[in-house]
């Protein structure tokens, strides 16, 4: 095993895949800049505003109007309940919550008033936090200020600056903390979306390499040297497939480092704006928040997502063994790689840009199908206590592993490997 | 004594297409057996099988006493298979190339010395050995690809189409390792080859097929005297057009 292992590893690990592997490095570190700082202006309105009325004036009712009049559609509740019992009732993603006593403070006493910010956690993606998020509160506040500035043009009124002062409301997993759903993804995504980005590379890279390292044995006929040696096929197999888990490994730490590194330049840049202690109390508050939601991974729910990310590789490079097997040369590589890379880039834009498992039936169905979707959302899971589609989608990816590895042995000890070629071109027999 | 080789009514078929069809025939030690025939007359099926890469759908062999069929294991222990146009791994040197072949078949690192170093001598690519394969010609690959297969000394060395592609010099040379391999270390040689002057000159007996049988099976002198022809390109075309 270790003589094959030796050789393997010497023909993938060479200058040109140090060199490749150096490039995608400074690529990771730029994509990561361009990625956090896409992310953190991004706060698009979309067409709905929540409103819980808790005040019920004609001026609160003003406020609904002029929004309507923006081309909102506005969706208000009047009762008093607790708000993640509204927000799950109304399957809302946020609301603002006009207080009692709102319009008697800002018409009568001409005081700010407060008013809360609620959202709903429900990923941990930031673009699809950036989609889902309408901002309802922000955009009640403007039309407070507008409706203020319209009834006292000519008042020099301080209040009318900062009529209204939001405190943000986060909703999840049943629980409601007084927090901001943006602070906590972003505290969240440095681990949630670094992970899905680094399995997309590993799959796509290894796969890529193992295909077209098994293609061009085939070509260059050292697999039928291989194949009728006295070393058993499993060995060989094995070996093939540990140096591309090495080469994978070595490629998610680059790539990982890569990543982190420009995350961590991020924050630096943000703590330098601010005073040491106030990034830390930041800090402390949004992870007592991320707590206080239970949206915390424990170390037994990590140990988990590690296996899911092994397991998807193996899943990964035993389908590229099988793919590889079947190509009957090394131009056939790139074409016998793209169910993997469709399979890999599906699930991965997916859970960036929305939430898999709020999806219609048939979409999750199709895309639990995938083995590599349940990495890609395992985090999710586990954060928002979906233990069971957590453990149903690694026992999946367990027997698809097991079945794929056993589908590669047969190959692999079939004529299948080179008979595949006499079925369609039969210069030789 | 038991023949290096014993090929019992070999078949296979490629879905509609029957590839080889019943053959037999036998190796001893030390001999040279070519297999002649047109391009699709059966030849690399019937050393793919031997070599126990495709599985025959009935028939077997016995190599050095094991059959193919039921102890393919040990079959590739005795044996060893140089494919068509075979290549190497390019980004190796020579050198490395025969140390990892003969990794494959010793465990022992004093036999996988031995046995790189006779590699190294059956080849004769002296200094070229500590360049990386991919600056290597036709003929000094082949040369080293055709060292690997035989410094393992193989009950049974199984070649297809030694010196296709080859300058004459480098075929000559081809031929002599073979002649030599077989002489010094008893091991059994099956070709197969379109050139006839190849098998004459190299193989102790030979055969000619067409459509995955035999048509003809002897040393080249009784295949000459079998279609009363002056070379055995002569008594080729005779028997495949006759047939």
């Amino acid at each position: 095993m270790m003589h094959l292992l030796k050789k393997e590893l010497s023909e993938l690990l060479n200058k040109q895949m140090l060199l490749g592997l150096l490039v995608s490095f400074i690529l990771i570190v730029m994509l990561g800049f361009v990625m956090t700082s896409t992310v953190s202006g991004t706060l698009e309105a979309s067409g709905e505003v929540h409103i819980i009325d808790l005040d019920q004036t004609d001026f609160t009712q003003q406020i609904a109007d002029k929004l309507e009049d923006k081309g909102y559609t506005v969706k208000s509740v009047t009762e008093e309940k607790a708000y993640e019992l509204i927000l799950d009732e109304q399957k809302w993603n946020d609301a603002a919550v006009l207080p009692a006593g709102m319009t008697e403070l800002l018409l009568t006493q001409h005081e700010a008033c407060e008013i809360n910010s609620v959202t709903a956690l429900k990923t941990t993606s930031t673009m699809s936090m950036a989609f889902a998020d309408n901002s309802s509160a922000d955009y009640v506040s403007k039309a407070v200020s507008e409706l203020l500035s319209e009834k006292y043009l000519s008042g020099e009124m301080a209040f009318l600056e900062h009529p209204v002062t939001l405190t943000p409301y986060t909703v999840a997993n049943g629980k409601t903390v007084q927090a901001s759903s943006a602070a906590l993804v972003s505290s969240l995504a440095m681990f949630d979306q670094l992970m899905p980005l680094v399995l997309f590379l590993l799959i796509v890279l290894t796969s890529q390499t193992i295909i077209t390292a098994v293609a061009a044995e085939k070509t260059d006929k050292t697999l039928e040297t291989l194949l009728s040696s006295p070393v058993p096929r499993s060995v060989i197999i094995g070996a093939k497939m540990l140096a591309a888990l090495i080469t994978a490994v070595i490629y998610a730490v680059v790539y990982g480092l890569g990543f982190l590194s420009s995350l961590l330049f991020n924050v630096d840049r943000t703590a330098e704006n601010m005073d040491v202690a106030s990034a830390f109390t930041n800090l402390i508050q949004t992870q007592d928040a991320i707590h206080a939601l239970g949206l915390q991974i424990s170390f037994l729910g990590w140990i988990g997502v590690i296996i899911q990310l092994l397991l998807t590789i193996g899943i990964a490079l035993t389908a590229s063994m099988i793919l590889g097997g079947l190509v009957e040369d090394a131009k056939g590589s790139q074409t016998a790689s793209l169910p993997i890379l469709v399979c890999t880039m599906f699930p991965y834009i997916l859970s960036m840009v929305s939430d898999i498992r709020g999806m219609g039936l048939t979409a999750r169905i199709l895309l639990y199908c995938i083995p590599f979707t349940h990495t890609f959302i395992a985090a999710s899971c586990l954060r928002f206590h979906q233990t069971g589609l957590f453990l149903g989608g690694m026992i999946y990816q367990v027997i698809f592993v097991l079945a794929a590895v056993f589908a590669a042995l047969k190959l692999y000890q079939s004529d299948l490997l080179f008979t595949h070629r006499f079925s369609r071109n039969s210069k030789k027999s | 004594m038991n023949p290096a080789l014993d090929v019992r009514e070999l078949a296979k078929s490629y879905g509609q297409k029957q590839a080889v069809n019943g053959v037999s025939f036998q190796i001893p030690a030390g001999q040279i057996f070519g297999l002649m025939g047109m391009n699709g007359a059966g030849k690399t099926t019937i050393l793919r099988m031997l070599a126990t890469l495709l599985k025959p759908d009935s028939g077997d062999a016995l190599i050095d006493g094991n059959s193919i069929v039921k102890n393919p294991e040990k079959v590739r222990a005795c044996i060893s298979y140089l494919p068509d146009e075979a290549g190497a791994y390019r980004s190796m040197t020579g050198k490395n190339y025969l140390k990892f072949i003969a990794g494959l078949y010793f465990r022992d690192e004093a036999e996988q010395k031995d046995c790189a170093a006779l590699g190294e001598e059956i080849c004769g690519l002296g200094e070229a050995l500590e360049r990386k394969i991919n600056t290597y010609s036709r003929g000094m690959t082949r040369k080293l690809v055709l060292a690997r297969t035989v410094m393992t000394k193989p009950k049974l060395a199984i070649l297809d189409e030694p010196t296709s592609g080859l300058d004459v010099l480098n075929s000559l040379d081809i031929r002599k390792t073979i002649r030599n391999c077989a002489n010094e270390y008893g091991t059994a040689f099956l070709l197969s080859s379109h050139h006839m002057q190849e098998v004459s000159t190299t193989a102790d007996r030979g055969a000619i097929m067409k459509d995955g049988v035999f048509l003809a099976e002897g040393t080249p002198q009784e295949l000459l005297d079998m279609y009363q022809a002056k070379t055995l390109e002569e008594a080729f075309e005779k028997a495949v057009r006759s047939a």
